[in-house]
């Protein structure tokens, strides 16, 4: 009974997510050789989105930014998705915590 | 090359203060050697912990099991937070029963207790960054430039080790009461950033309200998104822009601590 109360809550919370995340908007960015790219990313305001990180390499990368909360670290060939929650506008930097000279950039809500 | 030095000097630092500090206070307070023996076994352990996390980090692509290592990563940044307070606190009772004299009769229960502690904080500092540097130093060796890698990843340990050296060594230097006040402080504040970090990440993925969101912003008197802001975020827990809740976790962190301080200094 317990067990089936669990896979009903478990199948709920993986329909809800799949949910949000159909109407999610996607955006991407793309770091290479210690660069991202685009370096300024625009988003919507107050409105949740996806970011889908690319490391195309060559070596490892780390999308981090303090302010959004957000760490991920990402070997060469990786893509992963991070999910932004709404956010007021204005400016957020961000930097690749492996390439802290050239890999810095910000993500523009508007 | 000198990115690869940073990089791992950064990476392994924390790792190897929280060593070099815990190896200083051994020295001066545990003539037995089973302390040491129990963090070297500790830093054994966390290496292959790392390697271990790091695999997984590297061969994990989809969405389900990227959240578990991030609810696991979390949970291990909370789990360390608490066990060095918890040792500070420990390492403050013991180390007035040896300055007073009191010698021995430490339960046994009590100094296993103590030492599994000891290795289980070595253990989590190396394991935490060392899988990111496991990471790193897998990308640079798929770039194919094992020379740089090998000079830099090198270069970056032994400054990491020398670091945490000359740490241990000042503090070493010291009488025993301070090094046990300065130690003990170095600690609780590096206990202080993993929290924060914590909070952070539970923030970040949606699990805990930040309440207000920044609190206020500090960037520019100290970047954190800077080279030597991040260092010090990584650090002491700094935030240019903190959120409420992470402001609310400190002051409620740095309070207990502080009550548990003042209590174990009476006993």
């Amino acid at each position: 009974m317990k067990h089936a109360l669990y896979s009903a809550i478990f199948g709920l919370f993986l329909t809800s997510t799949t949910a949000i995340a159909d109407d999610m908007p996607t955006f991407k960015l793309l770091m290479k050789d210690g660069r991202l790219h685009p370096e300024t990313l625009e988003v919507p305001a107050m409105t949740r989105f996806r970011l889908e990180v690319k490391n195309e390499g060559p070596g490892a990368a780390e999308f981090e930014s303090l302010e959004l909360k957000k760490e991920l670290v990402l070997a060469p060939g990786v893509t992963r998705s991070l999910v932004f929650f709404p956010m007021k506008p204005g400016s957020y930097k961000f930097f690749d915590d492996f390439h802290p000279e050239t890999g810095q950039g910000k993500i523009v809500a508007k | 090359m000198g990115n690869a030095f940073f990089v791992v000097w950064r990476e392994s630092l924390e790792a190897f203060l929280i060593a070099g500090i815990l190896y200083a206070w051994l020295q001066a307070n545990d003539a037995t050697g089973k302390g040491k023996r129990a963090l070297f076994i500790g830093l054994a352990a966390g290496a292959g912990l790392a390697l271990l996390l790091g695999w997984a980090l590297l061969t994990v692509q989809d969405e389900l099991t990227g959240e578990a290592l991030e609810i696991f990563q979390t949970a291990t940044l909370f789990v360390a937070a608490g066990l060095i307070t918890q040792m500070v606190l420990w390492m403050r009772k013991h180390g007035r029963q040896m300055k007073a004299k009191l010698h021995a009769e430490l339960s046994a229960a009590a100094e296993r207790s103590g030492l599994i502690g000891v290795a289980i904080v070595a253990a989590l500092a190396v394991a935490r960054e060392g899988a990111e540097t496991v990471i790193f130093l897998y990308g640079m060796a798929q770039e194919g430039d094992l020379k740089a890698l090998l000079i830099g990843a090198l270069a970056g340990f032994a400054g990491a080790g020398a670091t945490a050296w000359l740490a241990a060594k000042s503090l070493a230097r010291l009488n025993i009461g301070l090094l046990l006040r300065l130690s003990s402080i170095l600690l609780l504040i590096l206990a202080s950033a993993l929290l924060i970090a914590a909070v952070d990440r539970l923030i970040g993925a949606g699990w805990l309200p930040p309440l207000l969101d920044p609190v206020w912003d500090t960037s520019t008197l100290i970047d954190d998104s800077t080279k030597a802001g991040k260092l010090l975020a990584d650090f002491s827990g700094y935030r240019a822009r903190p959120a409420l809740s992470s402001l609310l976790v400190w002051a409620a962190y740095w309070g207990v601590v502080l009550f548990a301080w003042r209590r174990s200094g009476r006993g």
